[in-house]
């Protein structure tokens, strides 16, 4: 696997699609976000890193039914694909190689003090 | 329920930016976070949040991009205009370099001399009224001079309407000044009248410009002049000693004096003073030509020519009312010719030459034609391998004028690659440029008009080198070219042809042109002046040297190593008074002859060694001496009597009469430009220079013992000394520089000029790699094929050199007449400038012929 860069933020949204599997769209992924990290997240951020996403492959998208309170707008759902399911393990392997490559006097040290 | 609204306002503004394939999801998703709020936090709250998301979605990936009529410029032509171009440089690294260093090279060469022009071409145009400021010059015959009376500029100025302001400077000096015993001999010193900064724009640090030269013991100093000797002490108001004896006190200091003024000056000292004892001032003077005068006049005066005739001719009668002995023609020089156009006798020091300007922005504009003819030469020659892609240019549906537009822009790019290299040669180069050519340039990018400058040049240069390819290119027929059944290489032979044979003519003008000017030098620098110049040494007569000649002359005598010495008014090498009052038997009263005269003493021959034809010289002995002259040759002539009996007769020179005792064979007393006139020499009552002759190899010796005697009988001064074949070698400066640079100029020309050839017959081989290796199979020999690839490039040289040959012969044969002793042109400087062009070719094509010629067959003709 060449090049690949996955921002804290695009990681965050990469995981809360996956948490939220079928049920993945704009406001459920922000508000998922919000309750779980308890930070805020703006509609344009958001937007953005799903749009940014999918560009690159790691997420695809598609519309949903209308219903009454979005004033008949379709949702734009969101899932994770296979690529994108690899790059997220990647991340996750690099992190853990490197939890692992910290000597346990180092963190032993940081966490008593 | 009723439905509530979001902003109206912000949900418009989001419609329109929003990017349409996410627009109806990312509304929806704001509706939808718009109601949850407005039943959690009412109404006002829920506007709010909705504006901060709608303008936080403001960003580039949300945004719709510029589409359909929002696209306002080719762009995405010239993006692939810039690839294509791009990938063809890249691909033919050799030509690229040869096209990119060809131009970068024209370029620099180009605006090194442009640059120069420019400054040449903008002395003293800083002055507020340059163009309202006239010099007052006059001619006597042929002895034109720059310097006119003393009073006549203000007598002019009284008579005269037109003339609103008026100013003198008297001519250059050397002149000690002392501050706290620092001495220093300073030269470029000049007294000036106290309107003179009125008149001219010099910048005045500190100080009063309208009074600080209306003391007489005031004077004005440069900035650095200042720095020398008060170093960073405040230089205003503190006393300098001038000549030992006269106490001045530091009334202004200027700025340096800008480059590009005619008046180059250190000190200037008040004209009230030298009006207290020279009697010329005194007396305004009307008769003797000894200052420089310049006129401000109304402006739009002298609008026409005919009006500045008009108003010389006034000039002409009035001084003839105050004068009545002789005549002068008068003239006004306008201040901002004065650099380039003066040719004048007894002028202030530094001059250009407007023939030089021109000559060099031809020679810029002719490499950068050079440059130009290679680019079209080698794309002309490339391009073949192109047609295919116009080709299919215009089957999928471009116009000419598209492709006329893409080759052009594709050289315009080339072109402003070049000028990017140039500018870095340039940066380089200039402080060399500087040494030679004795200026101070600089170039200056970030003001506008050198950048403004240097783009046209690009702009100009690429469109120029584009312009054939462009439209020889673009008026292809995709048909034919496409079916491959046209023979390209062949179609433009003859225009190319021709571009090979004017560069090579410009390059062969260029390099004939530079042996002819180091001729001359060489010839200038050997021509017997009738003197002999080697080993004379001169010693300015200063302060008590003169009062006390008698004991100087002993002490001389003393010693073997300065014993042959004479003291002489003035040097032979630009001798710069002459005389019109001068009378013999049989004068034609009409006739007017202007006398160069010198003051000599009893060595004069023997010291100079100069050959006296007939009569005596100057002797102490005889007390009538002192009255009585000696002529060169050319004077007996001009007096119309002959060698043999023209001692003894008659002569007066002012109001002194005396006899021709001697008449000496002609010397040459000016520098070369100028002919031998008549010569009048006259027994020294005042001081000058003291000349020595050291014998070969004794000069250090001389120089100790001079050295000692000055000490003892002139201590208030300090030593110097001048060698006066230095002096002689120093006159031709200008002449060495320029020939240097012609020099330089013309071997790049030549350069780039190969450099395109080179380029050419690499092309021309490669595509006869076949027909080589076929000519070999069936047995052609090596000398044969050589003989068939390169023959074509000597005819073009030797056409070449039968069109430069008699243009360089006849613009020459022109600058050699600006010299009144010149060489001849001798035929063997075009043979061997033919020579050299021939065996430059030979090398440059040979290179790439052999390689083609030895290559063995099996390799050219294994593929197809």
């Amino acid at each position: 696997m060449k090049k690949i860069r996955l921002g804290e933020f695009e990681e965050v949204v990469m995981l809360t699609v996956g948490v939220l599997y079928n049920e993945a769209y704009g406001v459920s992924i922000k508000k998922e976000i919000e309750t779980r990290l308890s930070r805020k997240v703006s509609v344009g951020a958001l937007q953005s890193a799903l749009k940014r996403l999918e560009q690159k492959g790691y997420l695809q998208s598609r519309a949903g039914d209308t219903s009454q309170e979005r004033a008949g707008r379709p949702k734009l759902y969101f899932e994770i694909t296979a690529y994108g399911k690899r790059v997220l393990e990647y991340t996750r392997s690099t992190r853990n190689e490197l939890w692992d490559a910290i000597p346990k006097i180092a963190l032993d040290l940081k966490l008593s003090s | 329920m009723k439905k509530t609204v979001p902003p109206k306002f912000f949900l418009r503004f989001f419609r329109w930016f929003c990017h349409p394939s996410l627009h109806v999801y990312i509304e929806g998703d704001l509706l939808e976070l718009y109601q949850e709020r407005v039943e959690k936090a009412g109404k006002g709250k829920a506007d709010w949040r909705f504006a901060i998301d709608v303008l936080l979605l403001f960003r580039p990936s949300i945004i719709k991009p510029l589409e359909g009529y929002h696209r306002l410029n080719h762009y995405g032509m010239f993006k692939h205009y810039f690839k294509v171009c791009w990938r063809n440089l890249v691909q033919n690294k050799t030509y690229s370099l040869l096209n990119i260093s060809g131009l970068a090279i024209g370029m620099t060469c180009s605006i090194l001399i442009l640059l120069w022009v420019q400054h040449e071409s903008s002395y003293d145009k800083f002055h507020t009224s340059a163009d309202k400021i006239y010099r007052l010059t006059c001619d006597v015959r042929d002895f034109k001079t720059a310097v006119s009376p003393a009073g006549m500029a203000e007598g002019l100025q009284e008579e005269i309407p037109e003339i609103i302001a008026s100013t003198r400077l008297s001519q250059p000096m050397k002149t000690l000044f002392e501050v706290n015993d620092q001495k220093f001999e300073e030269q470029q010193v000049f007294f000036a009248d106290s309107n003179f900064l009125e008149m001219f724009s010099f910048k005045l640090l500190k100080g009063n410009a309208k009074t600080a030269l209306a003391r007489p013991d005031g004077l004005l100093i440069t900035a650095s002049i200042a720095k020398k000797y008060f170093g960073d002490e405040d230089a205003l108001g503190k006393t300098i000693k001038v000549d030992n004896e006269e106490i001045f006190t530091v009334t202004g200091i200027l700025a340096a004096i800008p480059a590009n003024s005619h008046l180059q000056f250190n000190i200037l000292l008040p004209m009230i003073r030298a009006a207290q004892t020279e009697r010329d001032l005194i007396d305004k003077s009307w008769e003797n030509f000894g200052y420089y005068s310049y006129l401000q006049v109304i402006e739009n005066s002298i609008s026409t020519p005919e009006a500045q005739t008009f108003l010389e001719q006034k000039i002409d009668q009035i001084w003839a009312s105050h004068v009545t002995t002789f005549e002068v023609n008068f003239q006004l020089q306008p201040l901002t010719d004065i650099h380039l156009h003066s040719d004048l006798q007894i002028d202030v020091p530094g001059h250009g030459n407007a023939q030089y300007v021109s000559s060099f922005s031809l020679i810029a504009l002719v490499i950068l034609l050079v440059a130009c003819i290679n680019f079209m030469n080698l794309a002309t020659a490339r391009y073949s391998r192109r047609a295919k892609e116009v080709g299919l240019r215009k089957v999928v549906g471009a116009y000419r004028s598209q492709l006329i537009g893409q080759f052009l822009s594709e050289s315009s790019i080339i072109s402003f690659l070049s000028l990017l290299i140039a500018i870095g040669i340039i940066y380089l180069v200039l402080p060399v440029f500087n040494d030679i050519s004795g200026k101070e340039l600089s170039l200056e990018l970030l003001e506008g008009k050198p950048l403004i400058g240097l783009i046209s040049i690009a702009l100009i240069t690429g469109l120029l080198s584009g312009s054939y390819p462009a439209l020889l290119l673009s008026g292809f027929k995709p048909i034919l070219v496409l079916k491959g059944k046209m023979r390209l290489a062949n179609s433009n032979l003859l225009f190319r042809n021709s571009l090979v044979v004017v560069q090579f003519s410009l390059s062969l003008l260029l390099l004939i042109g530079t042996a002819v000017v180091y001729n001359q030098l060489n010839f200038i620098k050997n021509k017997n002046l009738g003197f002999k110049q080697e080993n004379l040494l001169y010693i300015p007569i200063t302060g008590d040297l003169f009062s006390k000649r008698e004991a100087l002359k002993t002490a001389l005598q003393q010693h073997s190593a300065t014993s042959n010495f004479s003291i002489i008014s003035e040097l032979p090498t630009n001798l710069s008074s002459g005389s019109v009052n001068v009378g013999w038997e049989g004068k034609d009263p009409d006739a007017q002859v202007v006398f160069p005269h010198i003051s000599v003493d009893e060595n004069f021959e023997e010291v100079f060694k100069i050959e006296l034809i007939s009569g005596r010289g100057f002797s102490r002995d005889l007390q009538t001496d002192a009255n009585n002259y000696m002529v060169n040759e050319k004077a007996v002539e001009i007096m119309g009597m002959n060698v043999n009996d023209a001692v003894g007769q008659y002569f007066k020179n002012d109001d002194t009469e005396g006899v021709i005792i001697g008449i000496v064979k002609d010397f040459n007393y000016k520098p070369l430009q100028y002919a031998i006139e008549p010569m009048l020499m006259r027994w020294n009552r005042g001081g000058g220079n003291l000349v020595v002759r050291t014998p070969s190899g004794n000069t250090e010796e001389a120089i100790t013992i001079l050295e000692k005697i000055h000490q003892n009988l002139n201590p208030a001064y300090p030593f110097t000394y001048h060698f006066l074949d230095k002096d002689l070698e120093n006159q031709y400066q200008g002449e060495q520089q320029m020939g240097m640079l012609f020099n330089i100029f013309a071997i790049l020309a030549l350069f780039i000029s190969c450099l395109g050839l080179y380029g050419l017959s690499a092309f021309m081989s490669e595509q006869r790699t076949k027909e080589i290796g076929i000519r070999k199979v069936l047995g052609a020999n090596i000398f044969g094929l050589v003989n068939l690839l390169s023959k074509d490039f000597f005819r073009l040289t030797v056409i070449a050199f039968l069109l430069a040959a008699p243009l360089s012969w006849y613009l020459m044969n022109e600058w050699l007449q600006s010299f009144a002793y010149h060489t001849t042109l001798s035929w063997w400087v075009f043979a061997l400038a033919g020579m050299i062009i021939l065996f430059i070719t030979l090398l440059t094509v040979s290179s790439q012929v052999l390689k083609t010629v030895f290559m063995n067959p099996v390799d050219s003709l294994k593929s197809e």
